[in-house]
């Protein structure tokens, strides 16, 4: 049985989140309040549409969203994809629920009312922009374990001391591991033997009393 | 009746809520009405010594300048149900008021308040109550 996802709401973000989720082999139903939003999905093959308030109990019967794993509301609005969420997840049972939020004020109140996964767009995407915009700099991906481990991406600049050494000749602090080289468009699984580059990004995995001492190893700084 | 101790929010002044400010200000209780347009106030009547706040009570910023934190019921009335929903739900998880009313035109929402504390009041079940027992009375003689 293929797994069942359920997007409420959403035109152009529920399209392309549909599209991308039947190439990975879920069933993909959509339900859309806007009749002529609803004729342009049902040209999408294999997605089944429902015309409806996705607000409505007996909308979401009708989507048999009890049979669905996933149930994700895209609406514009934060109200409407709270009670579309919370119907999911207490009247029909639905495992997990993943809702947009427009106000990032409001991301815990909705962790509160029970909802699994909330996605605030301004936060996402700002932080995206954020990372983009300062790729030449330091920056902590992933804190793990209470923030303890650090995975931090550091790209390598020229005048850097560990260019063109071989990572067996550089001295790393103890706890601190590169886990990948990131050169041009492909990532690499570093050997002892591999050779650092100037503009490589690695990928370092490090204890956080260790990783100002990792970063001056490799930057001189 | 209110108590003269009482502080309600009202969220919405559309004719229930203005009518409901009214009636509780009447009975001495301490009253607070958000809407998000101002236009909507003069329901109220220019009589009405209530606080009135133009805003939107599903922002965090408004329900705090509102006082909510003091309130000892919130009505949420607005004409979304959904919007009444969240209201009410963030009124009761977020700044614990005792009491917490939304009115719902579909009453198959209310499952969602029920395990919060939230009171339901739906228009189409209390009618349909009234008019039922209507019908009762003109069919059986007492």
């Amino acid at each position: 049985m293929k797994k069942r996802v359920v997007i409420i709401g959403g035109f152009h973000k529920a399209k392309s989140l549909a599209v991308s989720l039947l190439e990975q082999g879920y069933a993909v139903t959509v339900i859309n309040e806007n009749r002529e939003h609803c004729e342009i999905l049902a040209e999408i093959p294999h997605l089944a549409v429902y015309n409806g308030d996705g607000t409505e109990p007996f909308i979401l019967e009708d989507a048999s969203i009890q049979n669905a794993e996933i149930a994700i509301a895209m609406t514009k609005s934060d109200a409407d994809n709270l009670v579309a969420c919370e119907l999911c997840k207490k009247k029909f049972g639905v495992k997990k629920t993943v809702t947009l939020i427009g106000d990032p004020a409001k991301t815990e109140f909705f962790y509160k009312m029970g909802i699994d996964s909330v996605v605030c767009e301004i936060t996402t995407i700002t932080g995206i922009i954020e990372q983009q915009a300062f790729l030449d700099e330091i920056s902590t991906l992933v804190p793990i374990g209470d923030g303890r481990i650090k995975i931090s991406q550091v790209p390598i600049p020229q005048d850097a001391p560990v260019v063109d050494e071989r990572l067996m000749d550089i001295s790393l602090p103890k706890n601190v591991l590169i886990g990948c080289i990131m050169r041009g468009d492909t990532g690499m699984i570093p050997r002892g033997d591999s050779v650092i580059r100037a503009g490589d990004v690695l990928v370092l995995i490090s204890s956080d009393e260790h990783e100002t001492a990792a970063h001056r190893a490799l930057l001189g700084k | 009746m209110a108590k003269k101790d009482t502080f309600t929010v009202v969220v919405g002044c559309g004719r229930l809520g203005a009518h409901i400010a009214q009636t509780l200000l009447g009975s001495g209780g301490g009253v607070l009405v958000i809407d998000e347009t101002r236009d909507s106030f003069r329901k109220l009547g220019a009589t009405f010594d209530g606080i009135l706040l133009c805003g939107d009570a599903t922002d965090t910023a408004t329900l705090d300048e509102a006082g909510i934190g003091s309130a000892s019921a919130l009505i949420a009335v607005t004409g979304d149900d959904n919007i009444n929903i969240m209201v009410a739900q963030m009124a009761k998880a977020l700044y614990n008021v005792p009491r917490v009313i939304a009115r719902l035109y579909n009453p198959e929402r209310s499952i969602i308040n029920e395990k919060l504390g939230i009171g339901t009041i739906s228009p189409v079940l209390l009618s349909t109550k009234e008019i039922e027992s209507a019908l009762n009375i003109d069919e059986v003689p007492v």
